[in-house]
C-alpha cells in the first residue's frame, strides 16, 4: 500500500529528509513520530506528490509518486494542521465541490456527505458557512473534505493540532473506526498519547532521518523503557535535533 | 511534479469546478461586489456626466449672475454703462448679466482679498472716440482661476472689445463708411470631426482609463483570493492533492478572474451608455451655452454594433491578459495583504498611459504602439469611443492582449508547479 525507499530531500543546504525507507500495509494505521523539524511534513507531500524527492522514490497504492501523480491524488486523502476552508462557502459547499473533483455523482455525494455527518458529527456546521467554524469545527469538515471519495489511503498530518479535547476525541475516533482491510492511514503528529492510543506501527523521525520504525510493544521493549516519550528520548539523545546542513 | 499531468490538456468539467469555487466566493463577498458593480455605475456617471454637469451650471450660472468688479480712476460712461448694463431676450430674461462696478483704491489687494471678482485701474483718462489716442485698462484678475476667467474677467474683456468696436464703426459711420471694412475676410470654422468625435467630449479620454480601472479592479479581488488568499488559508494544497491538475487550477483561477473582471467592464461600458444617454435628454432641455458646455466637456458615447464589438472584444482580452499577471503576480505572495502589495503597482500600468492619452491627438505613435499590452487597447477604445475606430488596431490590440495573457498563464502554471512557490510561507 505505502513503499518509501531511501527518499531524500535537502532545502538549499538543508537536509529535510535522508535515505528514509520503509512500507506500510493496508488495514494499520501507520504513525509517524517526530519532534517539529523531523522532516514529517516534507514525507508527506512527497507521497502525497505535492514535492519531489530528491533522491529514492515512492509508492502510494500501488503507483509511483513521480511516475502517476494524479492516480495517486485520485486514491488518497490528506489533512495537515495548517488546512483550511474558503471563508465564504458552506462545509456541505466545499464537500460538493470536492466531491465533484473526485467524480462522485450527486446521488454519491449526499450519501457520503449523511455518512460523514453521522462519523463526524457535522450537523449544523455542513450549511454555516465555514468563516463562522471554529477550530474544531474547521478541522471536521477538513477531515470530511480528505475522505468524501473514501480513500485506501488517508494522511493526517498533525490533524489534532490546536484541536479541543471534544473535537481531538471525534477525530481519533474516527481514525480507528476508519481501520478497515485494505486501508491504510498515516497518522503523523509529535504527541506521544495520540499514537500510543491509534497506531498499530511507529515510524520515529529525528533530524530528517529514520530512527527506529516498529509496533509499540517492539520499541518499548527494545529500548527498555516503559512509555513511548521516553523510548523517544532514549532513542534520540546524542542525535542532532534537526535537519542536517550539508 | 505535475508538469506531465499539465501537458494532458484541460478537462472543461475541472477547470468550470475550480472556477466556480472562486466565482462563488467572490460573489459572497459584498465588497467585492461594489467594486465590480457598484462602482462602475456610480463612477462612470459621474466623471463623464456629474462634473461636466457641475461645470457647466457654474460656468452658464456665471452668465446669469452679476460679479462685482473694482474700479480706480475715471471711466468713460459710455463704457460704465456697457459694463453694467443686462443683455436680455425680448421677453425681459436676462442671457447675460452685468457687473456691478464699486470704487477701490488698490485693484491688485481688491482681487487679493475676494472683495472684489476683478478690478480695472484706469491711469489715465481713456480717449472716448476712435483715433484720438490709444489708452490703457489694467484689469486685474485671478488668471489661474476658472471662476474669475469665466466670469468677471470674460464679461469685462467682452464688453471692452464691444467698446472698441463701437468708436470704431462711429467713426467710420463719420468717414461714410460701414462696418463691413473691418472686415474684409471672414473665418467659417466647419469642423471636419466625424459626429460621434463631436459628441465623444473632451473627457474622453478617460473612458479607456475608467474601463482597464474596472476591469483591474474586478479582477484583482479575485486573483488576490484566489491565490495569496488560498494559500494563507490553507485551502490551496487541499486542491492540489485532489486529482484536478495544476494546468486546470491555473485555468480555472483564470477563468474565474477575467469573468469578474469582464462584469466589472460590462457594467462600465453600461455606466457609460447610461450616462450617454442621460445627457443627451439633458442637452435636449438645455438647448443654451450651458448645455453646450456640458455637452463638450462630457459628451454622449452611442456605440454602432462594430464598434460595441470591438469595445468588448479589447475589454475582453485586456481582462484576460491582467487576470493572467495578476494570477503569476498573487501566486507568489504569502498572504493576502501581502498579494495586495505586490499588485499595487500595476495599476499605474493603467493610470500612467491613462495620463498620456490626454495629448493622444498631438502624437502619432505608429502601428507599434498597438502591439503594446492593455496600452494598445486603450489607444483603440479612445478611437473607438471617438468614432474613429480603426479596424486593425483593435485587432493589434486584441491579438497582444491574449499573446500576452498566454505567456503570463504559462508563467503561473509554471510557478504553480514550483514547490518554493507553493509553500512559500
Amino acid at each position: 500500500m505505502l513503499s518509501v525507499q531511501q527518499v531524500g530531500k535537502t532545502y538549499g543546504t538543508f537536509h529535510a529528509l535522508r535515505d528514509v525507507t520503509f512500507s506500510a500495509q493496508g488495514g494499520e494505521v501507520f504513525g509517524l513520530l517526530g519532534p517539529n523539524g523531523a522532516g514529517k511534513t516534507t514525507l508527506l507531500r512527497i507521497l502525497a506528490t505535492l514535492l519531489r524527492p530528491d533522491s529514492g522514490q515512492a509508492q502510494v497504492a500501488g503507483f509511483d509518486i513521480t511516475r502517476d501523480p494524479e492516480a495517486i491524488r485520485a486514491r488518497i486523502g490528506i489533512v495537515n494542521g495548517g488546512m483550511g476552508l474558503p471563508a465564504r462557502l458552506t462545509g456541505r459547499e466545499v464537500l460538493q465541490s470536492f466531491a465533484r473533483l473526485y467524480g462522485l455523482t450527486r446521488a454519491q455525494t449526499d450519501a457520503r456527505i449523511t455518512e460523514l455527518d453521522d462519523r463526524l458529527e457535522l450537523g449544523r456546521t455542513l450549511d454555516t458557512r465555514a468563516g463562522e467554524y471554529s477550530t474544531g469545527m474547521k478541522q471536521k469538515v477538513v477531515i470530511a473534505r480528505a475522505v468524501i471519495h473514501d480513500p485506501p489511503v488517508l494522511i493526517l498530518d498533525e490533524a489534532a493540532s490546536g484541536l479541543d479535547i471534544f473535537a481531538r476525541r471525534t477525530l481519533l475516533d474516527f481514525v480507528q473506526a476508519s481501520r478497515a482491510p485494505g486501508r491504510l492511514t498515516v497518522y503523523s503528529t509529535h504527541v506521544m498519547s495520540e499514537v500510543e492510543e491509534v497506531c498499530d506501527r511507529v515510524a520515529i523521525l529525528h533530524g530528517g532521518a529514520l530512527i527506529t520504525l516498529g509496533t509499540l510493544n517492539g520499541i518499548l521493549d527494545a529500548t527498555g523503557e516503559r512509555t513511548l516519550e521516553r523510548a523517544f528520548f532514549a532513542l534520540v539523545r546524542g542525535q542532532p535535533t534537526g535537519g542536517a546542513h550539508v | 511534479m505535475s508538469d506531465r499531468a499539465a501537458r494532458r490538456g484541460l478537462r472543461r468539467a475541472m477547470v468550470w469546478e475550480v472556477a466556480a469555487r472562486d466565482l462563488l466566493a467572490t460573489l459572497r463577498d459584498r465588497r467585492t461586489l461594489n467594486a465590480t458593480i457598484l462602482m462602475p455605475l456610480i463612477l462612470i456617471p459621474l466623471f463623464t456626466l456629474g462634473f461636466p454637469l457641475m461645470l457647466g451650471n457654474f460656468i452658464g450660472g456665471q452668465q446669469q449672475e452679476r460679479q462685482t468688479v473694482g474700479v480706480s480712476g475715471p471711466l468713460p460712461a459710455p463704457l460704465r454703462a456697457a459694463l453694467e448694463r443686462d443683455e436680455t431676450l425680448p421677453d425681459g430674461t436676462v442671457v447675460r448679466a452685468g457687473v456691478t462696478l464699486v470704487p477701490v483704491s488698490d485693484p491688485q489687494a481688491a482681487v487679493q482679498s475676494g472683495d472684489v471678482d476683478a478690478a480695472l485701474r484706469v491711469p489715465e483718462t481713456l480717449p472716448d472716440r476712435a483715433g484720438a489716442g490709444q489708452g490703457t485698462l489694467e484689469l486685474h484678475a485671478k488668471l489661474g482661476n476658472l471662476r474669475a476667467q469665466t466670469g468677471a474677467y470674460s464679461k469685462v474683456t467682452d464688453v471692452i472689445e464691444g467698446y472698441n468696436r463701437t468708436l470704431a464703426v462711429q467713426r467710420l459711420g463719420e468717414q461714410g463708411l460701414n462696418e463691413s471694412v473691418l472686415q474684409t475676410v471672414t473665418v467659417k470654422p466647419v469642423d471636419a470631426s466625424t459626429s460621434q468625435e463631436q459628441r465623444s467630449g473632451q473627457l474622453a479620454f478617460l473612458i479607456p482609463m475608467l474601463m482597464l480601472q474596472f476591469i483591474l479592479s474586478g479582477a484583482v479581488a479575485t486573483a488576490v483570493d484566489a491565490t495569496a488568499g488560498e494559500k494563507e488559508r490553507g485551502t490551496l494544497e487541499s486542491l492540489l492533492v485532489s486529482p484536478v491538475r495544476r494546468a486546470e487550477v491555473v485555468a480555472g483561477k483564470l477563468l474565474a478572474t477575467t469573468l469578474t473582471a469582464l462584469t466589472s467592464a460590462a457594467f462600465s461600458v453600461a455606466g457609460f451608455l447610461l450616462s450617454g444617454l442621460a445627457m443627451r435628454l439633458y442637452l435636449q432641455r438645455q438647448p443654451d451655452a450651458t448645455a453646450a458646455l456640458t455637452g463638450g466637456m462630457g459628451g454622449q458615447l452611442t456605440l454602432d454594433p462594430g464598434s460595441l464589438l470591438a469595445l468588448l472584444g479589447i475589454a475582453a482580452s485586456a481582462a484576460l491578459a491582467i487576470s493572467a499577471l495578476l494570477i503569476a503576480v498573487g501566486i507568489y505572495a504569502r498572504t493576502f495583504k501581502e498579494a495586495q502589495t505586490y499588485v499595487a503597482p500595476i495599476s499605474l500600468m493603467v493610470v500612467l498611459p491613462a495620463v498620456m492619452l490626454q495629448f493622444a491627438d498631438f502624437l502619432n505613435f505608429g502601428l507599434g504602439i498597438y502591439a503594446v499590452p492593455v496600452i494598445g487597447g486603450m489607444l483603440s477604445i479612445l478611437e473607438t469611443v471617438r468614432g474613429a475606430a480603426v479596424p486593425s488596431h483593435a485587432l493589434i490590440a486584441i491579438g497582444a492582449n491574449l499573446l500576452s495573457a498566454l505567456l503570463l498563464g504559462l508563467l503561473a502554471l509554471r510557478s504553480f508547479g514550483r514547490e518554493e512557490v507553493i509553500f512559500r510561507n
